[in-house]
């Protein structure tokens, strides 16, 4: 058959590396109008630092939404798992390594709930977790007694807390090179999953065409329960690192890392071409409004106009990607 | 000679790995209904598109009325007075609104006054209705309409602007016979009356023969032949040309292998009423051919016995041992493979390769500890391909790339991968060309000399009798008759599937073939 390119050879290069060649702009920018104080190892550490707790939902988000899922709640539960993890340790004094398995394991039983008005009652991922948001909202405050959970308060029902203050351990969990050690770990295991397993490729499969994933015999409520209970796993992780950095549990410490998270998940999409959520295009994604942030405050842009400088330049990575992708697919598409 | 009304000369246009038009030539003349024929993935919807102007990026000349026009957007199409009545016609329809407003939809979204004059869009809706000769409540939504009467909503709107081509892509594939010859008896009409050149396609060449006074013929993206159609004209001839050489006559004539039944089911009744009652088996080796008209309850039977479909009563047996799948999960697990009717609905994921499909039945086959082997996914890829007949570059061809014929031999050679025992297929060859229906059919002959059983259902009886050894007949979703195939006719089949009962033929043909 003879191959025949209409496209020119570098139009699929460009939009399938937009988020990429921006990541790295916005760096070489930054370098040249700050120079050492931008470009400098510590101030890596500094950038790796500050996403990754956004990469870490953001990976959560894309585990969902490679078998086509959403979820709008899963920070609103991350808050309650920090609560969850602050109490566990602080009010009843419980070791870190069983505070966080056990924050784990009760945010999975938690998004049971999730996974029960999705797959049981069959309402659209949208809507389910659209009011999933505001039950866990009211779910955390319930548990905490209406407060945040920090060092040395009392607990709900007046007694004394068990632990006074927060340990040096469950401290650098959220500090330098640990929270960028869990960012990677969490990254690198949904890489693989998705990628190189035969669960990973069902996932995508169902993101592709449900019909046809469930008609190719893919069990598909299970792929997607599998899905929701690995997007847990990493709400309650996050969670444990927003808890240690805060020193606290604090209400409505975990929501505004939402649209971060989903945003990074979008402009990761055509990362490689992939034309999916993937891992590694999420961290691309995470980076980039990482460095937005971090350079921008350096270069004096103040902290009222910043949204909207990394908003136009997400919108602009976005139109990048997506823009020119659709105008091929008017030639492609028989 | 009428004289041209429309000249597209050396119109070549080429899409990534695939060159889908090939310098074509076409001619069209004032007053006439020309036919477009051609295998499937030969180009005739592309060539269609260029002339609706959706297709810009083709290259060479089009020429209406001697001058040259350039094609390069629908509304320069539409200006030009080309209209495409296109084979999906729920995408062109806006289906909340009512058939008069989408009758009006190109002049609802002109710029012009702020307000709708309702009783004027309602007027002009019923005018068009009645020239048309169609009968339904131009105020109800266009979703409630049926198939048929959404395309003539179509073709009212191509009329309503100066439309002096009609472009017909498949219109008949979604319509019944009486369905049909309204939509012909139209056609006829609208060149007679209005000197309307309609340009027509259709894979069913008896109505070609009926209705077309030319035929331009492509073959693989090239133009084949251009014929004048006269009473003498035979399909034959028709499919020789699109074939390129003579249609091979594959007719069936083995002996089934005795023994017990592969799948046998018994009382089988759906929830919803789709199926009601059907008791039967395949046994291994052997094609059972479904039979019957379209909404006899075949797809639904088929996605019965997957676990699709929940079922209400009845018991299936595979290899005598008496199942439940309960989803198609189960159904796949048990050793049954289902290719489903619509495949680009049910069957194919989009932006996903050739390999991809191929291995996604059974994945578990091709990995280890849950990783993926990726060369052994490719080399089972490479297997099948080879196996079908599958045309791709390569295995990491997108699928959407493909032609018909060649996404559905994929979709047969995901279950071939995973070695059922057990095909159930949907009307396989909907959407497939002549060349590639041949080869499939050599496919699932060699499955059933493989020992495995086959649940082939269609609604076309000519092909289920090449097909099958013994074929069931469904009448409202349930058996009406079991047929051999090799003492049977397709006048029997038909005459099953309409409802008829008693012995064939009936007792007042017999009677008149009685009397002198």
């Amino acid at each position: 058959m003879k191959q025949i390119r209409i496209r020119p050879k570098n139009a699929g290069f460009w939009t399938d590396w937009a988020a990429v060649i921006a990541l790295a702009a916005a760096a070489a920018v930054f370098a040249l109008l700050r120079g050492g104080s931008f470009f400098s190892a510590a101030n890596a550490v500094n950038i790796l630092r500050s996403m990754s707790i956004t990469t870490i939902f953001a990976v959560g988000a894309t585990l969902t939404m490679a078998p086509d899922g959403f979820d709008m709640s899963a920070c609103s539960l991350a808050t309650v798992s920090s609560f969850l993890f602050a109490s566990l340790f602080l009010w009843f004094g419980l070791p870190l390594w069983l505070s966080a398995v056990l924050t784990v394991a009760l945010t999975m039983g938690l998004y049971l709930l999730t996974m029960f008005l999705i797959l049981v009652c069959r309402i659209p991922d949208m809507l389910a977790t659209c009011a999933l948001m505001f039950v866990y909202q009211g779910l955390g405050l319930w548990w905490t007694g209406g407060g945040a959970v920090s060092a040395g308060m009392p607990t709900p029902w007046g007694t004394a807390p068990v632990r006074g203050s927060w340990t040096e351990a469950s401290l650098a969990i959220g500090a330098a090179p640990w929270c960028i050690l869990i960012m990677l770990a969490c990254v690198a295991f949904a890489f693989v999953f998705l990628r190189y397993t035969r669960h990973g490729r069902c996932l995508y499969a169902m993101g592709s065409n449900q019909t046809a994933a469930a008609y190719s015999g893919i069990a598909v409520k299970k792929y997607r329960f599998l899905a929701g209970m690995l997007t847990a796993v990493m709400i309650a992780v996050g969670a444990i690192v927003v808890c240690s950095r805060n020193s606290a549990a604090q209400i409505s410490g975990c929501d505004s890392y939402l649209m971060p998270s989903l945003a990074a998940v979008f402009v990761g999409r055509s990362v490689g071409g992939a034309e999916k959520p993937n891992a590694l295009g999420t961290l691309v994604g995470a980076a980039l409004v990482a460095v937005l942030e971090n350079g921008l405050t350096q270069m004096g842009v103040v902290y009222y106009v910043l949204p909207a400088v990394k908003g136009g330049v997400l919108a602009l990575a976005l139109v990048a990607a997506y823009g020119p992708r659709r105008w091929a697919g008017h030639m492609t598409k028989r | 000679m009428e004289s041209c009304l429309l000249e597209a000369r050396d119109i070549s246009v080429a899409f990534p790995g695939v060159r889908a038009l090939d310098h074509v030539d076409f001619r069209l003349s004032a007053g006439e209904i020309h036919a477009l024929a051609g295998a499937n993935g030969a180009g005739k919807s592309t060539l269609m598109k260029v002339l609706a102007g959706t297709n810009p990026g083709y290259r060479g000349e089009v020429r209406l009325d001697g001058r040259t026009v350039e094609l390069r957007t629908p509304a320069a199409a539409q200006l030009a007075g080309i209209h495409l009545v296109c084979q999906e016609v729920d995408q062109a329809l806006a289906p909340a609104l009512s058939a008069a407003e989408n009758m009006l939809l190109d002049d609802l979204g002109k710029p012009g006054g702020l307000w709708v004059n309702w009783r004027s869009v309602y007027r002009q809706a019923e005018e068009l209705k009645q020239r048309l000769h169609m009968d339904f409540d131009v105020r109800a939504p266009v979703s409630r309409l049926t198939l048929a009467q959404k395309q003539m909503v179509l073709i009212a709107r191509a009329l309503r602007s100066r439309c002096r081509i009609l472009l017909l892509d498949e219109p008949t594939a979604p319509l019944s016979a009486a369905e049909t010859e309204t939509l012909f008896a139209l056609c006829r009409d609208l060149v007679r009356e209005r000197r309307l050149a309609i340009v027509f396609i259709s894979h069913r060449l008896p109505e070609i023969l009926e209705i077309c006074g030319s035929c331009t013929v492509l073959r693989n993206g090239k133009l084949a032949a251009n014929i004048a159609i006269t009473p003498r004209t035979t399909a034959d001839e028709l499919v020789t040309h699109m074939l390129g050489t003579a249609a091979a006559d594959v007719h069936r004539r083995r002996s089934v292998p005795a023994g017990g039944a592969l799948l046998s089911a018994r009382g089988l009744s759906s929830r919803d009423g789709s199926v009601r009652d059907v008791s039967l088996t395949v046994g291994p080796g052997e094609i059972v051919g479904l039979a019957g008209l379209v909404g006899a309850g075949k797809s639904e039977l088929c996605k019965a016995l997957f676990g699709i479909l929940p079922r209400a009563a009845g018991e299936i047996l595979l290899e005598g041992r008496p199942v439940n799948p309960r989803s198609p999960a189960e159904g796949a697990a048990l050793g049954m493979g289902l290719v489903p009717e619509e495949r680009r609905k049910e069957g194919l994921f989009p932006g996903e390769s050739v390999a991809f499909h191929l291995g996604i039945a059974s994945l578990k086959k091709w990995s280890r500890l849950s990783l993926l082997s990726r060369r052994k996914l490719d080399a089972n890829a490479r297997t099948q391909i080879r196996r079908l007949g599958i045309r791709a570059p390569s295995p990491e061809q997108r699928m959407e790339l493909l032609s018909g014929g060649n996404q559905q031999k994929a979709v047969l050679g995901k279950w071939l991968s995973a070695g059922c025992r057990l095909y159930l297929l949907d009307e396989p060859m909907k959407g497939v060309d002549v060349g590639a229906k041949a080869e499939l059919l050599e496919v699932i002959a060699a499955l059933a000399e493989a020992g495995c059983g086959v649940l082939y259902a269609s609604a076309e009886p000519g092909e289920l009798l090449r097909a099958a050894d013994r074929i069931y007949v469904l009448y409202g979703g349930t058996v009406a008759a079991e047929l051999a195939a090799a003492h049977t006719s397709e006048e029997e089949i038909m005459y099953y599937a309409v409802g008829g009962t008693g012995p064939f033929p009936p007792a007042r043909e017999r009677e008149r073939e009685a009397q002198p």
